[in-house]
């Protein structure tokens, strides 16, 4: 009988180490400049589908955000001013630069202004805290920061504490002089001293190892963890995608996932490749996205199953109340059968598809198909299988053993849609990315996810086997957040659990604490977890105990802990 | 059954959940009132509304109709309110 708690480890996690023949410093590619790369192929880039999509629809919506519609032509230009920008002051050869934007329409466009100027786009998170912000911008080594408008209040505390001179381009910001004068170490470019776009040749062939993206995840050492996704890696996952649903420039296509997320990289490039319509799904409007999916006539939509199970609580979720859906995709955490199926009645025009795939692997790299017939019966414990793996892409299940196997442990992955390491983080590169002597040269990302593949061929997501958790689909390392908590409460031990949790998916989290001074304030401590965590990040209570309960082996029994919670 | 409420002790009923509820990550930033907008405020994020609309519905005895609601009246308190007594009333 497997687990039905995919959030609690069920088996050992595998060993690091000597069975696996790893690469060594000199191979790990991605922890350099791209230029520093010898061997190079040219690529279409990932901006390539929507420059082809301008010249196509050029009068055609792009993008509605706000109330707001941009045709192809518009966004292009807006983009190429960034891009233009970019250049003039900042010629240099560094491969990223920063955006700190909200899904606004300087969000967008920055973007693809980013890689318009032949740079991958590092997406940072208004919502987050300033400290993390600045950790992520200066992990990144940019040297350029895009703002969009709603972000600006941020920079007065974002830029005291950046030694290195940045250059500040703000497209939606008329006058700098008080930013000029507060921070005279930066350059601050305001929408009037921004370039013509107009003429800049957005035709960009790319070397195919060039970091297209650049995303942060929480990292269990305290500190985000830079993923790095190379042209060659999106434009495979671009490739697959744009096909397999024939996206056309019909589509009215969903976008409700922060920058941050790499979900909303499907998002946006799927959408722009075929010249489609990307539809900002307001921040009060993920609420109530069934009015809004109605009203705007989507015919795809992409969110993680959280939202289904919001809508359905809501009573929103009637049967034959999306006509327009022709896709239903949800991803970042695991599906459960019952959201599944009243999705596909209430969209019974729409294929539901549930993905997987960990930000290292690009957005998704595997998806099983929803057949109301069939599927109920094919289903784990309550949750839909993840499917196969992408065709061109690999995947195996090595055991705690250490041997790959047939049926239930660790899941591997490799292929073209697989990234090569971390940012500027040699050893968690190590750790994560192994090669096997029988399948040589192939690079394999451990995923940490315990998964059992079915007779039928199809694989379940069973859970993981360390203390990552999936929080709303945002990935969090448990460790990272107690790290955070006994650095502000002086707790001798720090224990953090996913809670509530139900149908395989964590709403949140709490801690429990030990030797914590009775004049330490809970909400000091949570405090200054909001000053340094993302809000899905910050734990809603904190228990303090005498002692933490021990299991056989004299660790700290988080399984016990989680019942104490059931019994509060 | 149907508890008939008054919009004000609804009001009240949903400030001090609120006041209560509110999640960790999502401080409040100065007072609540009936104006207020739950999410633009940052009193609540869509999970937490969740658990309002849950709370709401278990205290009034109603379910509460967001099939056409406008999501801007819907997060202000007092709207949110309105709504939830039209649904009591059909």
């Amino acid at each position: 009988m497997q687990s039905t708690e995919p959030l609690v480890a069920t088996v050992p996690p595998v060993q690091h180490g000597e069975q696996f023949v790893r690469r060594t410093d000199s191979q790990q590619r991605s922890t350099r400049p791209v230029l520093a790369v010898a061997t190079r192929t040219k690529h279409r880039g990932l901006i390539q589908g929507f420059l082809e999509s301008a010249e196509r629809f050029a009068s055609r919506d792009a993008l509605v955000v706000d109330n707001t519609s941009l045709t192809y032509r518009e966004l292009r230009d807006r983009a190429a001013a960034i891009a233009k920008t970019i250049l003039d002051q900042e010629p240099d050869l560094l491969p990223l630069a920063a955006m700190l934007a909200s899904r606004s329409a300087t969000a967008y466009a920055s973007v693809l202004g980013i890689l318009g100027a032949g740079k991958g786009y590092v997406p940072l998170n208004p919502k987050f805290p300033v400290d993390r912000t600045r950790k992520m911008l200066l992990l990144s080594g940019c040297r350029v920061l895009v703002v969009g408008g709603e972000a600006l209040g941020h920079l007065p505390r974002l830029l005291p504490e950046i030694d290195c001179s940045l250059t500040v381009i703000m497209p939606d910001c008329g006058d700098a002089a008080e930013l000029r004068a507060a921070f005279p170490r930066h350059r601050f470019v305001s929408s009037g001293q921004m370039s013509q776009g107009e003429g800049l040749a957005l035709d960009t062939e790319v070397d195919s190892s060039a970091v297209a993206y650049l995303l942060f995840t929480s990292g269990s050492t305290g500190e985000p963890k830079g993923v790095p996704i190379h042209q060659s890696n999106v434009r495979s996952y671009i490739e697959y995608i744009k096909d397999r649903y024939e996206i056309n420039e019909q589509d009215r296509i969903s976008q409700q996932f922060d920058l941050t997320f790499d979900l909303s990289v499907h998002d946006m490039f799927v959408c722009w490749e075929r010249g489609a319509c990307l539809f900002c799904v307001p921040e009060k409007s993920v609420m109530l996205p069934a009015k809004f999916i109605r009203d705007r006539g989507l015919t795809m939509w992409f969110s993680v199953p959280s939202v289904a199970a919001l809508i359905s609580k809501m009573h929103l979720l009637q049967p034959g109340c999306f006509p327009s859906l022709r896709y239903s995709l949800f991803c970042g955490e695991p599906l459960p059968a019952i959201h599944a199926q009243h999705w596909q009645e209430a969209a019974p025009n729409s294929i539901v598809e549930n993905l997987y795939g960990p930000t290292e692997t690009t957005i998704a790299i595997s998806h099983y198909r929803w057949d109301p017939v069939k599927s109920p019966r094919e289903c784990l414990n309550g949750i839909v299988p993840i499917g196969r793996v992408f065709a061109g892409q690999q995947a195996c299940i090595v055991d705690y053993e250490r041997n790959q196997v047939s049926e239930t442990g660790e899941l591997f992955l490799a292929g073209s849609q697989v990234t090569d390491g971390y940012w500027n983080n040699p050893e968690n590169t190590r750790r994560q990315f192994v090669r096997f002597p029988e399948t040589g040269e192939t690079s394999w990302y451990r995923t940490g996810d315990l998964v059992r593949r079915g007779k039928n061929g199809w694989l379940y997501y069973l859970g993981r086997i360390d203390q990552q958790v999936k929080i709303r689909g945002y990935r969090v390392e448990l460790q990272e957040i107690e790290t955070v908590l006994r650095k502000a409460s002086g707790a001798e031990q720090v224990v953090v659990v996913p809670w509530p949790v139900a149908l395989g998916s964590a709403d949140g989290m709490v801690a429990f604490v030990s030797g914590v001074a009775n004049t330490m304030d809970d909400q000091h401590i949570l405090n200054h977890c909001r000053e340094t965590l993302p809000g899905y990040m910050v734990p809603r209570s904190i228990y303090r105990v005498d002692e933490m309960p021990l299991n056989d082996n004299g660790k700290i029994d988080r399984k016990k802990l989680m019942e104490l919670l059931g019994d509060a | 059954m149907t508890m008939a409420m008054s919009e004000a002790h609804l009001v009240d009923l949903v400030i001090n959940w609120v006041r209560s509820n509110h999640r960790p990550g999502n401080s409040p930033n100065g007072d609540i009132s009936s104006d207020t907008d739950l999410i633009a405020s940052g009193m609540l994020d869509s999970f937490g509304f969740i658990d309002l609309i849950v709370f709401i519905e278990s205290r009034s005895g109603c379910r509460i109709d967001l099939t056409d609601v406008d999501p801007s009246e819907f997060c202000i308190v007092k709207g949110l309110c309105r709504i939830t007594l039209r649904s009591q009333q059909n």
